[in-house]
């Protein structure tokens, strides 16, 4: 054996090792996510408060706390996927007092809870919570998609109770442009039956609403992911990487029938939000009363919830501080991963600390 | 010089793979936007609903049957009796913060805020009334 093959078996072992064990790891375990301590602080049915424990002394601290509130089909972990990838890690960091609601998941006795119960009922409850736990009469709001949606409901219903900031991020609020909604085209009434779905299934399963979205960019999702993973077997910290947001991806949750009903029949098919004739338990939600300060974060390459369903969100809103801030990244790529970490949450931070006062 | 060659060699089969892979994306992503993509999702989709709905409704019934055979509460019943857990918990949450509020401002002051209890710069939580850990 020639002395440079000899020298470079070593290498190759050790490479091969790494290959498979990373091999092991993706397909026989799941990764440990939102690992940042935590302490439940409320509990209603399946939703749970969490306030995440600050690491800055609390003099070092933003005087107003900041609620988070993630979409309904998916587990709010993916906020705090990992250490040294954690959106909660880094609003620690620079001094927030953060809490969670966390939807919980659904079960067969949930499937009438509608949205008029998670924005009447189950989000000022916690909010009252908050209040009382921190001592704080104003609190900050970061909503995430349907979270985000949610979070408008809220705050143009209850103004005066709600947030002194609004952080929407990837809203689906405008369904004026269907045509460019691949999700509108997917959920229209000639195509999709969504009484038939609940009556079959009570929620809307969780493989479907995921099958719908990887359906979107089929090749991508289906495909992509895993030779990117092939690509990089022998570099553990991307593999690693992957692992946490795979094991996030594939932890989908059912949607509440009640509430996804409401979902495609009031906002993609009727657009009522928008047009102003949206009603939520007999009560019209008017964007124009929602008086917080509001930063609206569009993703520029979001396929699930393009640009057009919220860049026009501000013109309708009452508030008088509101931003748009655009920036590249799809619908979860926009807050996970290292262009997050030196874009979109830098940027909310420096919008969020001047309201934190 | 092989293992230059074989690198080259790898590099050029992933360059194919991925240029392949980008035109696949591009003729899927058409496809599954189109009309005709949506119409045969439809006409799939349909019948298999409808049959999920009805062995869905059948097993319920069995086991309905079945439950009443042996006198315990039917799948209805444990939902409905969840649901009105709910409606308790929610008056129960009422009532402990209209508690909270009829103590006042006096008992504010023996109860300090979790900022309050934090305030001895060590950072770490108070004995605020944890539920569980998360």
């Amino acid at each position: 054996m020639p002395a440079s093959e000899a020298s470079a078996a070593p290498g190759l072992l050790s490479r091969l090792s790494t290959i498979a064990a990373n091999l092991v790891k993706v397909t026989t375990t799941k990764a440990l996510i939102g690992q940042t301590p935590r302490q439940a602080i409320w509990t209603l049915n399946k939703a749970t408060l969490f306030r995440y424990t600050p690491v800055l002394p609390a003099e070092k601290r933003h005087p107003v706390p900041l609620l988070l509130v993630f979409a309904l089909m998916n587990k709010s972990s993916i906020l705090d996927l990992r250490p040294g990838n954690s959106f909660v890690e880094f609003l620690l960091q620079k001094g927030y007092d953060v809490y969670l609601l966390d939807w919980g998941t659904p079960g067969p006795e949930d499937a009438q809870t509608d949205l008029g119960d998670y924005v009447l009922e189950y989000l000022p409850r916690a909010i009252r919570k908050l209040k009382s736990f921190s001592g704080s009469e104003q609190f900050n709001l970061l909503g995430w998609c349907i979270g985000a949606m949610l979070s408008t409901l809220y705050s143009s219903l209850r103004p005066a109770e709600g947030p002194k900031s609004l952080i929407l991020l990837t809203a689906p609020l405008d369904f004026t442009q269907p045509d460019k909604i691949s999700l509108a085209k997917m959920t229209e009434e000639r195509y999709f039956d969504v009484d038939r779905v609940l009556q079959a299934y009570g929620n809307m399963p969780a493989g479907l609403i995921d099958y719908g979205a990887k359906m979107l960019k089929p090749v991508e999702n289906f495909i992509g992911g895993y030779t990117r993973l092939f690509d990089n077997l022998d570099n553990t910290k991307v593999v690693d990487s992957w692992h946490a947001m795979n094991t996030w991806v594939s932890d989908a949750i059912p949607l509440a029938g009640a509430a996804y009903r409401q979902f495609i029949l009031d906002f993609y098919r009727g657009n009522k939000l928008v047009k102003g004739t949206l009603n939520v338990r007999g009560e019209r939600v008017d964007l124009n009363q929602l008086r917080a300060s509001v930063l609206n974060v569009i993703g520029t390459d979001d396929h699930i919830t393009p640009p057009c369903q919220s860049e026009s969100i501000l013109e309708l809103v009452g508030s008088t501080d509101k931003e748009l801030l655009r920036l590249p990244g799809g619908h979860i790529g926009l807050m996970v991963g290292s262009g997050a970490s030196k874009g979109a949450w830098p940027k909310i931070d420096d919008w969020l600390s001047k309201r934190s006062a | 010089m092989s293992g230059e060659s074989s690198k080259g060699f790898f590099e050029r089969v992933r360059g194919a793979r991925d240029s392949a892979m980008d035109d696949l994306a591009k003729v899927t992503l058409a496809w599954t936007s189109s009309n005709s993509y949506q119409a045969i999702n439809a006409a799939i989709s349909r019948p298999a609903l409808l049959v999920t709905a009805i062995l869905r409704r059948a097993s319920e019934s069995a086991m309905a049957d079945l439950l009443a055979k042996l006198n315990m509460p039917s799948r209805e019943e444990v939902l409905a009796l969840s649901q009105r857990l709910t409606r308790i918990e929610m008056v129960l949450d009422d009532v402990g913060a209209g508690m909270d509020q009829l103590r006042g401002g006096s008992s504010r002051q023996q109860r300090p805020s979790a900022r309050q209890r934090e305030g001895n710069g060590n950072g770490r939580p108070g004995a605020g009334p944890a539920l569980k850990e998360g």
